[in-house]
Order: structure tokens, then C-alpha cells, then sequence
């Protein structure tokens, strides 16, 4: 039977009224109780859109700040209510604040990134100096105890152009990276890491034109108008590869992906319907090719590690790491336990800013005791922001899934089972 | 109270009538005491679209409403600002409306000065995006919201500035008579289950729909034509400005805000004078009323549904014609001295809301006559309590002492206006939530206890909008039950109270019980039922 | 994705089926849309509690008065007997310590400080064999201070009735005036955060055992162990007189532990479990279900040879209310219960509730059906099921639990057939 035969029109699609105030979003909350300047997620949300509505000057720009948009409280929450996107959507709608020079630093992470990857040794040099992360401190309020991440000499986007680009004509399927800001400015190695998985299984891959920034870090600093703009290139450059050409996309990074499929829509009322879809995790790509025994990956006989793997919170709320864990589990050598997945506290630019240093820490606590006591040889996990803040808070190293899967592979067997046939 | 006592005045009415009457009365020096049979704003008083008419509803059928409106609503936006929000209103044709009724309502309102304007389609639906956007014109006119419960309570408090007694749950059972003179009253208290007298010189029946019964206990006979309207609570603010269908009045096209709700109403339909006290909202009228709504504003469709309740406007028929054909809405003032030969006894009705202080100062007057009293009625000059005139606006008042206290404070001075600042806030304990919907603390709840006349759950509500909320009383009610019952040093009542107010609750949930409403109700069961163990004949 | 079987819904029947399942080495994945009712656990289960409104004494002797549509009449009375001892060993299992048997009730005190009939009480709690007297004379309540979802006058009342001498006292302690400094998180849960770890527990018991001196028991919320299983032991053994614990205003304490423990055993038997998902619809071939679309998974589907609908009442949405009917949200089953709104409810809140025994209507198989004719691989279970107005019997728990490992049978024996038929 058809769906629409049987289930008649629902009367109330105000989200935030669906919430029948049974207040488990602030059990599952982790802000709460590290710092009660936060009014919680019920009285944040939903409660407080019903005053907001009765009058603007009930919101609360300081308070609703303090919210990670890690988005627990909506995964936990039995009515449905997009709890984290009522809050945003909030600071959106009534925020009268302009963003200080440190946020718009902070969310600009192309143009930051740019500057920072032509100058690379000296940018990571000096951020590093105790006295540089000091000044940062005093003036531009980022917390000293933050280590930035070191900035790539060579840029991604650059080093594929040279090295890469030509070859990926010869595959006769492609896909299209959307790299994001980490791989491009910071880590392009997992980048590397990707093309390399996806040439093994028969993939080319192709860069998308002219990707901006998701646009994360200004939806959560208030540079909405920017993060639209940005939102509404990359949604046309998404439609190209899709629509256009037929090369779905894939990604890295739970958060750009997150962002790109329901941020645009529900936050910044960018449509991407006819994209949404096709733009994924590269693990929840190959797992459907695994799946579907399209395709089938041979690892090396001699890997051996032990790994525990830690769910960002968009990736929870994405529901995803089944993908990411059972293709880590497909490795003969790879040994992985699960850990409870709690949020790490860094939510993107939230940790480093200087205010919501200890609540980020006091957040994360619980993880990091948890990631201490684990025996592994290292954390896999699919967000570069998770990643900093448990290699700045704990002794563990982090590893995104791709770049385990890209060491534990072997290429030319994989290789070998598609050019048979 | 002092029995003894033989008061000037006895109003029988805790409505905005007899609250307004009281007031009135003791500002004009006279002894008063108000009685009233359940709390305050019971009747047709709390139970209408809380809409503070511009008085163009009734421009062009009836001139005098209107203009009588139109002066107590400039009063009212002075006296009473903290019972008001002068949102304004639009009046809106739709394509399946005469467009030609435009311009006679327009001169209509014109003629009974009331500031109405045309405005362009356009321009409606930028300064009220959620009117029906089909619209072909707009009358922009001075309606505003007036939130009953306030009215009436800040009448009462002035009162008793004035030296008023007020006897609540207090239900008149008989007219005391001295051969053709009425001389008191006898009061059932429903709280002490006990019977009592009380002496004056002069009795105003100003019970509304309830008046006839009362003018019969009297003995004399004054015929009273209920008329039941319908409305529905929508759970959240969805227009800023009263909407309204111009044409002639007819169901469901007045769309009001109020607080953090809006309201569609009305139905109408004449009922028996022996169901009044038994209100019920039919699946029809349900359905009439989101009907019309959502032409309206169209995301009526889509907005949940708080509550269902009805009132019984207390229209009267002229004297010369019992059968009702010729209702008046007029204000109707009785000396039943001139018309029944019986002295001491004056009914106040008909009217409406907006201009109860109109009949109050009607009767007031009537009373001063009476008794020989000269002096002038103030009541349209003197601001009543928590709307006096200061620089302690909402901005200032918002200190930021604990976090979540914004919510708590602004939420305070909306219903309190001046007086929130008698409410205490000088620590946690008193800033904590005790309703979430609607930002009610310990310190309000403490206060609206001792200084606002609240023998029970349901009249608490009155007072704070606790349990008006989303969730209609599911986490609020017990935390208001533990709190009053500590403060009247009575549990046993505080269960029953709880029990009662759930009832009550639920009387409002279950014409509209789908939807999320449903889920609410179903999990405010189990929580008071399945955990708690809560049962009527448990307590 | 493949699976053995897969469950919508990731409550209590959820739950159980998913476990049960799994001990039999069936690979199942729970499809959960956010947190379960277990959040709302009073701290026992009750498997019949009333029939018409009178109390039950022996559960089991009690099922043959319900009538002949009641779930556990349609399970059948010796299943009943025979699961409702195995329901415990599968709680026990998943490290949960329940008091109780199904021939007869015992007591449990409630928070207006009456008596209340159940059958498995989770060990935080106190059990009674009688409830026409209490085995004590001098109680003290204990509250925190600040905290408004436990409600001591209403207990002392209670008690007071019972003979017993009654105070209540408040505590004050350094480590909540953070949570009190926020006037909306002053709630179970977060105080039970603060016990879960740190000294605060220590310091607690110091304060009661002062305050308790002169009394037999003392009464606290159940406020004790949220994510550290350890705290509820520990707080009995610092505070050196005997502990009752009551459930405070929802979400609960014990019951979000409980709901971790289950799912925590459910996952280490190496089920998966999906949470924050849900199910949006499902795709058939003749009168089975081959797979399900979840929210999160998209097109990658959900396919089983057997699927279990656990997606609970009205309040989890296992079925919708809409101003002209009823309907089952995923499938489109067919639903048992009035169409017409006004046929819902009772204008008395306390009445008996038509709405309450609403829910889809299965075989004799708890097989749901589509216009009359049976899903083939298909069950339903818990509170999804038609029948039963679980408030009023006090069976909300025992449906979920027992109709639970009813359906979990089915399936194992299902799967025997086609294995021996193969």
C-alpha cells in the first residue's frame, strides 16, 4: 500500500510542538551539567520558540550560544523534534550580535586556510609558540591551551592537479570528493588515502568545481548570509557532478557531509533535494557496493591492529558508523571495539573559543576517561575536529576509517578482482 | 470576615462586571463586598476570544456597541496596560467576500470614531505574514488582545486597596428580603461546606448568564437567552495581529493572540437556560472552527491544538418582549425598585468585555444615587495595580542574576506588570521553574498564593498560567500541588486539588484529543496514574 | 543490509525480542526512533494488577476473567506461567536484579504514599508482601533541596495513613547549587549525574544517616545511579538504616539505566541497534515483507525474513491519531478502534479510556494484518498490540515483556519449519 493511502494529513508540522515535554533531549544533553549558564535543550528549543514566538525579546543570544549543535538531544528525543535545529535556527532568525573578529576567523576557514597553507612553516611554527597561543588567548580569545592543526605546505586541491588529476579519466566509473577544508588545508594524506581506496576499486575520482567550505563553522559563529552564499555555490557545483555528469559524491568528514545534506535545507533553506541523496560518506559509499556485491575489497594478510572507534555526533545523528565500523571489521587483522558514544566537547569552533574552553573539556571528560582506559593501538573515527580535541585531551592517536582502510588494503588484489571480469 | 458587618454594597459576581462594579464602588468610598460562586473570571469573562474590540465588529450593525468600544478601549489601554497588548487589527476580504462591504464598514467605523484605514493587500501580508495571502483587501483598526484573567484579578486587587472584601467559592444560595427590600445574602462556602450570611444596603446582581437564576432567588424575573460560543486554543502564537473577516459577523472569523497562544472563535448557538452550567465543544463546532480558521490564516491547518472550551454570553430580552426576538447586546441596567417594586436590588448585564467598567460605572452610579453618594467615578482615570505608570520596563527588570531567570522574569512582569516586583527573586529557590511552558517560578506561585486569592490548582492557573501550557499540566501540575498544599498546610485537599485540576485539564483536551494532544494525555496518565499511583478514591 | 530479523522499535518489547533472539544466535537489528518508554519506569513491571477494576491477587489464576481479545488470553495461559519465569532470567541476564513471581503480586509503596499491587520490582526498590500495613513506624523523607519532582507532602499523607510517624527533611549540598543555579535543570537526571560520580553520594549519606537517627526507614527519590550501575548498591550501604526509594517525575533514573543495561546486553550479543532512526516504510511481495526504508539508511535497506513491529502506542507513534482516524504510521496495518473521534474518550480522566486499548490487530499469530489478511513474517508485540487498557490492569509491562518472548518463539519455531522444510 502506498503510503499516502493510509496515513492522512498530519496536523501539526511545527516541529517544535510535537515535543510532549518529556524532557529525556536533557538527559542525553552534555552541556547541561558542565555548564548551567545553558537552560537545556527542552527550555532552549522547543519551550522557548513558543515564548520567542510570543515575543523576539525572549530570546536569549548568550544562553543559546552555549548549545554544541551536537545534535543528542534530536537523536534521543521519541517525538521527533529537531531540537538542535530549532536552536540554531533561532540564533538565526532573532541573533542580533555581528560575530567578533575571532569567530569570523575562525568560521572563515577558506580563506584562513589559503593564506595559512602559503606560508605553512611559518604559520605552524608560530601558532605553536607558547607565546603566540598566549596573545591568541588575550585578544583574540582563543584559549591558549588549544594546539592548532599544523597547516599542509601543499594544498590538496593543489597536489591532485599535479599528480592526480589526469589519471582518473582512465576509470570508466567516477565519483566526485568533496575533500573539505581539513583534507584540503591540513591532512591532505587522506585525501590521498581516498583516491587511492576508490582507484582500487575501480573508481576515479574527481574534484568538484571549485568547492567552498561547507560552511559549518559560519552557520555556528552567526555569519549566516556567507554561510548561504557558500551553501548555494556548492549545492550548484553538487548538482553538476550529480545531475549533470552522474558521479555521485563522497566525503571524508561526517560534519561537511551532515552540513551539505540537512544544514542547507533546515537551517540555511538551501534546497538540495536532488542532490541530498547522492552526497555520502565514501564508507557508506563502499559498504552499498560491498552490500550489494558489487565489489570487494582484499586487505593485506600481514596488518594487525587494535582500534576502538568513537561516533562524532553527526555521525550519530547521521546514524552512519555501522558503515565505517563494518568496513573496519572486514580488515582479517583489525581488531575494533566500540566506544559509548558520547560527544568529544569540541564541536567544530566551539572549544576554541577562550569562554567555552572548560565546558568543551568538561564535556569530553567522559570520553577521554573512556579512550584512556581503552587498550588500542589507536582511535578511528570520521570527524577531523573529534580528532584534534582527543589527540589535544588525551595519549591516543586518531585515524580517520579511510586511512586505516587505505594501510590495510591491498591494492593490486583488489585491483585484480574488477579488471578480470 | 465580620458577618455583623452591614455592608453598603453586596456584588454577586467575580467577573470583569462585578469585579469592575467592586472596584468602582470601594474607589468611591462605599463598603463592598464581592462574592463570587467558583474564583474569579469563571463565566463569559474567561471564557471569550480575550480580544480587545476596536468596536468595528459591530460598526455597521450596531453603532452604539461600537462606539461605546472605542472609548473603553483607549481607556483601557491607559488603566489597564498590563492587561493589554495593543497589537492592533486586520480586517480582511477574501475572494469569497463583497468587496463592496469594505466601504460601508470603513464609514461605519469612521462614523463611530474609530481609526479605520484601508490598507493595500500587499502591505497586510508584510506586516501579518500569516493572513490568508489570498486576501483582496485589508482595514487595518485599533483591536488589541486583553487577557481576562488579569482584568478582572487587578479590578478585584483595587478593590481591596479600596477596602473591599472579596468571598470566593462562595455561592449565593438565597436572597435575604425584608418585606420589599433586599438586605443580604445567605453564601454556601464550597470550601467549608458551611452556610453564612451577609447584610447590605444594597444588592447588585452582577452574575451574567447566572443573573436570572439570582434575580429569581430574589424574586423577581429577568429573562436572560444563553447563547453558547465555541472556541479553540492553538498551541503558539501564530498571527501578531487580530485577524477578522470583514463582512457581517458570522462564525469563527476572529483570530486573536494572546500570551504565547492564539484563539479562533466563535461558534453561536442558543441553548437552554438549564445547560449553562454544562459546557461542552462538539466535534462540529471543532471542525466549523479550524474550517474557518484556516481561512484566516491558512497554517491553522498545521498547528496544533491546545484546547476546546465554550462560554454562554449572557444576552437579555428587552422587557417588552420575553420571547427574545429583540436581544439586546447592549448594556442592561435594572433598578428593580422602578420595575419590580423591590428595593435595595439592581441587575448589571448584557455588555461585554470591553465595556465592563462602562457598567460598572452604570451601576455604580445607580448605587450612589441610592445611598446618596456624590461622588464622581475615577475608574477611567486612575491606572488599575501593575499598570501604573513607571520606568520599570521589561528591559531593566530582566537582570540577569541566574541564567534561565530571563524567561522567568519577562515571563513575571507579562502577567504581573508593575506588581512582579513583588514577587521574590532573591535567590534560586524562588527563580526555579515550576511550569516550563509558560515560565512560572516558586516566587510567582508564592506570591499569587498569598496575595492573590487562590484556594486551589485551577485558580492558580488563573493567576500564573501554570498548566496553560504545551503540556496542559503534565509536569507542573504535581510540582503546583506539593507547593500549594505546603503553603495551605493541606494535603489531603492538595490530592484531590490535583485530581481536579487534571479533570479540568482534560475537559479542555478531549474534544480535540488526536494528535499530539492525544500522546500528551495519554502520557499525562501514566504519570499521574500508572506512577504516581494518583487516584480520585485514593484520596 | 541483511538480517535475521529485524525489530521496529527499541523499547521494552524491542528490546526483549532483540535479546531473546540474539541468545538463540539469530542476527538481529533494533530500529529505534529516539529514546524508549523505559524512560518512564516506575520500578516494577506489573503483569495484572486489576481485572474490572478489582485488585488481583494471583496474576496468573486472573488471566482466564480478561476478555477473550487480551493479549495474554490470546498467548494462553500456560505460556503465560511459563514465560513470565523466564521474562526475570532474560532482565538477570542483561545484569538486572528483579523481585517478584507471577502467581503472586506484592506490594510497592507509590509517591502519594499508597500502596500499589505489581509483580517484578527492580532491586533500588522496596518490596512489600501486604499492603494493608506497613513494617514500620518511623519514617524520614529525605529531599533535596530545590528539587520540585518529589513530592514528600503527598508521601507523608500516605504514610501518615498507614500509622506511620512521618518527617521530612531537606538537604542542602554544595555540589547541586550548579544545576540550581539553572531553573529548569534542577531534574532527576542530572542530580542522579552528580551521584554518578565523585564524593557527592559520600557526602549525601553522611547528611541522611545524621537526619535518620530516630526513624526506621528512610525515603529518598530514586535519584541514584544513572550511566554507573554502582551507585545504588553504594547508597545503600553508607546510609546505615534501610533505604525505600520512589520514583520521582519522569525521566527515571532506574529506568534510563535499565534501558542502557538492555540495550548494552542486546549489543554485546552482537545485535545492532539504530537509534534516532526510523522506520518510513516497508516493501512487500504477496503477503511478506521483504525489506524496510529507514530515515537515516535511505536506500540502503533493511531486509530480514522476519520483522517484528514493537513500535509501542499512541505515545511512540506505533499508531497515530489524526481529527478523522486511526492509523498505523509504517504499514498502513489495520487498527482496532473506533473511527470516529467522539468515540475515543471518556469525559472523566480517571475512567477507563477507550483510547488506551487501541492498537493494531493481529491473528492468532500476533501476525498484524493488511486489509484482513495476515503479514506472513510479520509480528507484533508490547504495546503496539489492541486489547488491553494496560493503565487500568496494570499490564503494560507483562504485555510488553511476555507477548515479547511469545513472538521471539514464534519465529524461532518459524524458522525451524522452513529449515525442515528446506
Amino acid at each position: 500500500m502506498k503510503k499516502d493511502t493510509f496515513e492522512p494529513y498530519n496536523i501539526s508540522d511545527n516541529d517544535f510542538e510535537q515535543c510532549v515535554k518529556c524532557t529525556i533531549c536533557t538527559v542525553y544533553c552534555p552541556v547541561v551539567l558542565v555548564n548551567p549558564d545553558y537552560p537545556g535543550p527542552k527550555q532552549a528549543g522547543p519551550d522557548g520558540e513558543r515564548l520567542r514566538l510570543k515575543n523576539p525579546d525572549y530570546f536569549d543570544e548568550e544562553a543559546l550560544k552555549l548549545c554544541l549543535n551536537c545534535k543528542r538531544c534530536e537523536v534521543a528525543c521519541p517525538s521527533g523534534v529537531k531540537i538542535g535545529d530549532v536552536i540554531q535556527a533561532a540564533r538565526i532568525k532573532y541573533g542580533t550580535k555581528r560575530p567578533t573578529l575571532r569567530d569570523a576567523i575562525m568560521a572563515n576557514t577558506d580563506l584562513v586556510g589559503t593564506m595559512a597553507s602559503a606560508f605553512a612553516p611559518i604559520v605552524n611554527t608560530t601558532v605553536a609558540l607558547k607565546p603566540v597561543r598566549q596573545i591568541m588567548d588575550k585578544v583574540l580569545k582563543i584559549d591558549h591551551h588549544r594546539i592548532f592543526p599544523k597547516y599542509s605546505g601543499e594544498k590538496f586541491e593543489t597536489w591532485y592537479r599535479k599528480h592526480a588529476a589526469a589519471k582518473q579519466d582512465g576509470f570508466k566509473k567516477c565519483v566526485s570528493y568533496f575533500h573539505g577544508c581539513y583534507v584540503n588545508y591540513n591532512f591532505p594524506q587522506l585525501g590521498k588515502d581516498l583516491i587511492k581506496i576508490m582507484n582500487a576499486a575501480g573508481y576515479g575520482v574527481k574534484l568538484l568545481e571549485k568547492e567552498k567550505c561547507c560552511g559549518v563553522a559560519l552557520i555556528s559563529n552567526g555569519l549566516v548570509k556567507q554561510a548561504a552564499r557558500q551553501a548555494r555555490h556548492n549545492v550548484r557545483a553538487l548538482q553538476k557532478s550529480i545531475v549533470e555528469n552522474g558521479h555521485p559524491v563522497v566525503s571524508t568528514s561526517s560534519t561537511c557531509t551532515f552540513t551539505i545534506r540537512d544544514e542547507y535545507p533546515h537551517l540555511l533553506g538551501v534546497n538540495n533535494e536532488d542532490v541530498r541523496e547522492q552526497t555520502e560518506l565514501a564508507t557508506r559509499f563502499l559498504f552499498r557496493l560491498i552490500d550489494g556485491e558489487k565489489l570487494q575489497l582484499v586487505f593485506k594478510k600481514n596488518y594487525s591492529a587494535r582500534v576502538a572507534y568513537h561516533t562524532p555526533c553527526h555521525m550519530e545523528k547521521l546514524g552512519w558508523s555501522i558503515y565505517s565500523t563494518s568496513l573496519l571489521q572486514m580488515i582479517p587483522g583489525l581488531e575494533l571495539m566500540q566506544l559509548d558514544s558520547q560527544c568529544c566537547g569540541i564541536a567544530g569552533t566551539y572549544g576554541f573559543k577562550k569562554e567555552n574552553y572548560e565546558t568543551a573539556q568538561g564535556v569530553g571528560q567522559p570520553l577521554f576517561t573512556q579512550i584512556e582506559e581503552a587498550d588500542v593501538d589507536c582511535i578511528a573515527t570520521d570527524c577531523e575536529t573529534c580528532k584534534w580535541q582527543i589527540e589535544m585531551s588525551t595519549t591516543a592517536k586518531v585515524k580517520n576509517p579511510v586511512a586505516i582502510l587505505a594501510d590495510a588494503l591491498d591494492i593490486e588484489a583488489t585491483q585484480a578482482l574488477w579488471q578480470q571480469q | 470576615m465580620n458577618t455583623s458587618k452591614d455592608y453598603d454594597v453586596i456584588i454577586i459576581g467575580g467577573g470583569a462586571t462585578g469585579a469592575g462594579t467592586a472596584r468602582d464602588c470601594a474607589m468611591r468610598g462605599l463598603s463592598v463586598l464581592l462574592v463570587e460562586r467558583h474564583d474569579l473570571a469563571t463565566g463569559a469573562t474567561g471564557r471569550n476570544h480575550g480580544l480587545l474590540h476596536s468596536g468595528a465588529r459591530y460598526a455597521v450593525t450596531d453603532h452604539e456597541s461600537a462606539s461605546e468600544c472605542i472609548q473603553e478601549n483607549m481607556i483601557l489601554r491607559r488603566i489597564a496596560s498590563h492587561c493589554v497588548e495593543e497589537n492592533d487589527g486586520l480586517f480582511i476580504t477574501l475572494p469569497d467576500d463583497d468587496i463592496a462591504f469594505q466601504s460601508l464598514f470603513i464609514d461605519s467605523c469612521q462614523k463611530a470614531g474609530i481609526n479605520a484605514q484601508a490598507i493595500d493587500p500587499d502591505y497586510a501580508r508584510l506586516i501579518e505574514p500569516s493572513v490568508n495571502p489570498e486576501l483582496i483587501g485589508a482595514v487595518k483598526v485599533p483591536d488589541g488582545s486583553v487577557d481576562p484573567f488579569r482584568l478582572a484579578l487587578s479590578n478585584v486587587l483595587d478593590a481591596k486597596i479600596h477596602n473591599a472584601d472579596l468571598l470566593t467559592h462562595h455561592e449565593v444560595t438565597g436572597i435575604i428580603r425584608k418585606g420589599d427590600r433586599v438586605t443580604g445574602v445567605e453564601l454556601y462556602d464550597h470550601q467549608t461546606r458551611a452556610k453564612v450570611s451577609y447584610h447590605g444596603k444594597i444588592v447588585v446582581n452582577a452574575a451574567g448568564i447566572w443573573g436570572q437564576h439570582l434575580a429569581g432567588l430574589a424574586g423577581v424575573t429577568v429573562n436572560m437567552f444563553p447563547a453558547k460560543g465555541s472556541l479553540l486554543i492553538f498551541g503558539h502564537r501564530v498571527n501578531t495581529m487580530i485577524l477578522n473577516r470583514c463582512r457581517k459577523p458570522a462564525n469563527a472569523d476572529i483570530l486573536v493572540p494572546g500570551d504565547t497562544i492564539c484563539l479562533i472563535g466563535t461558534t453561536s448557538e442558543r441553548i437552554p437556560y438549564d445547560e449553562i452550567d454544562n459546557m461542552y465543544v462538539s466535534t462540529e463546532d471543532v471542525d466549523v472552527l479550524i474550517r474557518e480558521g484556516m481561512k484566516l490564516a491558512p497554517s491553522l491547518a498545521t498547528t496544533r491544538v491546545l484546547r476546546a472550551y465554550a462560554g454562554v454570553r449572557p444576552l437579555v430580552a428587552a422587557d417588552d418582549d420575553p420571547n427574545g426576538r429583540n436581544i439586546s447586546r447592549g448594556i442592561v441596567l435594572l433598578d428593580h425598585q422602578e420595575r419590580d417594586g423591590l428595593s435595595g436590588f439592581i441587575t448589571i448585564t448584557g455588555g461585554k468585555l470591553m465595556t465592563y467598567r462602562l457598567m460598572a460605572e452604570w451601576a455604580t452610579d445607580l448605587v450612589c444615587r441610592k445611598l446618596a453618594v456624590e461622588k464622581q467615578c475615577e475608574t477611567a482615570d486612575n491606572p488599575l495595580p501593575g499598570s501604573e505608570k513607571n520606568d520599570f520596563s521589561v528591559k531593566s527588570a530582566t537582570r540577569k542574576i541566574y541564567s534561565g531567570s530571563r524567561v522567568v522574569q519577562m515571563s513575571a512582569q507579562d502577567r504581573h506588570g508593575t506588581l512582579a516586583s513583588n514577587i521574590a527573586s532573591s535567590d534560586m529557590m524562588d527563580d526555579a521553574m515550576v511550569c516550563e511552558c509558560e515560565g512560572v517560578s516558586i516566587g510567582e506561585v508564592n506570591y499569587a498564593i498569598k496575595e492573590l486569592h487562590v484556594a486551589n490548582l485551577i485558580d492558580l492557573r488563573r493567576r500564573t498560567r501554570v498548566g496553560m501550557g504545551t503540556c496542559q499540566g503534565e509536569l507542573c501540575a504535581c510540582r503546583a500541588a506539593g507547593l500549594l498544599g505546603e503553603a495551605l498546610e493541606e494535603t489531603v485537599q492538595a490530592k484531590d486539588d490535583l485530581a481536579n485540576f487534571l479533570q479540568e485539564r482534560w475537559k479542555g483536551m478531549y474534544p480535540i484529543a488526536w494528535g499530539e494532544t492525544l500522546i500528551e494525555s495519554q502520557f499525562t496518565s501514566w504519570i499521574y496514574e500508572g506512577i504516581y499511583g494518583l487516584k480520585p478514591e485514593n484520596n | 543490509m541483511k538480517f535475521d530479523t529485524v525489530i521496529i522499535g527499541g523499547g521494552l518489547s524491542g528490546l526483549t525480542c532483540g535479546i531473546r533472539l540474539m541468545e538463540q544466535g539469530r542476527k538481529c537489528a533494533i530500529v529505534s526512533s529516539g529514546q524508549s518508554a523505559i524512560h518512564f519506569f516506575s520500578g516494577s513491571f506489573d503483569l495484572l494488577s486489576r481485572v474490572n477494576g478489582q485488585e488481583v491477587t494471583n496474576p496468573l489464576e486472573s488471566i482466564h476473567s480478561l476478555p477473550s481479545e487480551h493479549p495474554y488470553q490470546r498467548v494462553g495461559q500456560a505460556n503465560i506461567a511459563r514465560l513470565a519465569e523466564e521474562a526475570p532470567q532474560l532482565l538477570d541476564r542483561a545484569g538486572m536484579v528483579f523481585a517478584g513471581t507471577a502467581k503472586r503480586n506484592h506490594f510497592v509503596l507509590t509517591p502519594m504514599g499508597t500502596m500499589k499491587p505489581t509483580w517484578l520490582t527492580l532491586d533500588d526498590f522496596t518490596s512489600f508482601a501486604k499492603n494493608d500495613k506497613l513494617p514500620l513506624s518511623r519514617a524520614t523523607i529525605v529531599n533535596l533541596q530545590g528539587f520540585l519532582d518529589f513530592h514528600t507532602l503527598f508521601i507523608k499523607d500516605g504514610l501518615t495513613r498507614y500509622g506511620v510517624e512521618v518527617q521530612v527533611r531537606n538537604v542542602a549540598m554544595a555540589q547541586f547549587e550548579a544545576i540550581r543555579r539553572n531553573p529548569s535543570e534542577m531534574r532527576s537526571s542530572n542530580i542522579a549525574k552528580v551521584f554518578d560520580q565523585g564524593d557527592a553520594l559520600d557526602q549525601f549519606a553522611e547528611k541522611v544517616n545524621k537526619l535518620g537517627k530516630e526513624s526506621d526507614v528512610i525515603i529518598l527519590p530514586a535519584v541514584f545511579g544513572l550511566f554507573n550501575t554502582t551507585v545504588p548498591a553504594a547508597l545503600k550501604a553508607r546510609i546505615n538504616k534501610p533505604v525505600v526509594l520512589l520514583p520521582a517525575v519522569p525521566p527515571s533514573t532506574p529506568g534510563i539505566r535499565c534501558q542502557i543495561q538492555l540495550r548494552q546486553r542486546f549489543q554485546e550479543l552482537g545485535g545492532t541497534h539504530f537509534l534516532g532512526d526510523m522506520v518510513r516504510e516497508g516493501k512487500f511481495k504477496g503477503n511478506r515483507l521483504r525489506y524496510v526504508n529507514t530515515n537515516n539508511h535511505g536506500d540502503i535497506q533493511l531486509e530480514a525474513d522476519h520483522f517484528i513491529l514493537a513500535s509501542g502506542s499512541f505515545y511512540s507513534k506505533g499508531i497515530k491519531a489524526g481529527p478523522y482516524g486511526l492509523f498505523e504510521p509504517i504499514f498502513g496495518l489495520d487498527v482496532d478502534g473506533e473511527n470516529e473521534r467522539e468515540k475515543w474518550f471518556d469525559k472523566q480522566v480517571f475512567n477507563n479510556q477507550p483510547y488506551m486499548h487501541y492498537g493494531v490487530r493481529t491473528d492468532a499469530r500476533f501476525r498484524p494484518m493488511i486489509n484482513g489478511q495476515p503479514v506472513e513474517n510479520l509480528y507484533a508485540a508490547g504495546s503496539v498490540l489492541a486489547g488491553s487498557n494496560p493503565l487500568k490492569e496494570g499490564s503494560g509491562a507483562g504485555i510488553c515483556l511476555l507477548t515479547s518472548l511469545h513472538v521471539a518463539e514464534q519465529i524461532l519455531q518459524d524458522q525451524d519449519d522452513e529449515e525442515r522444510y528446506i
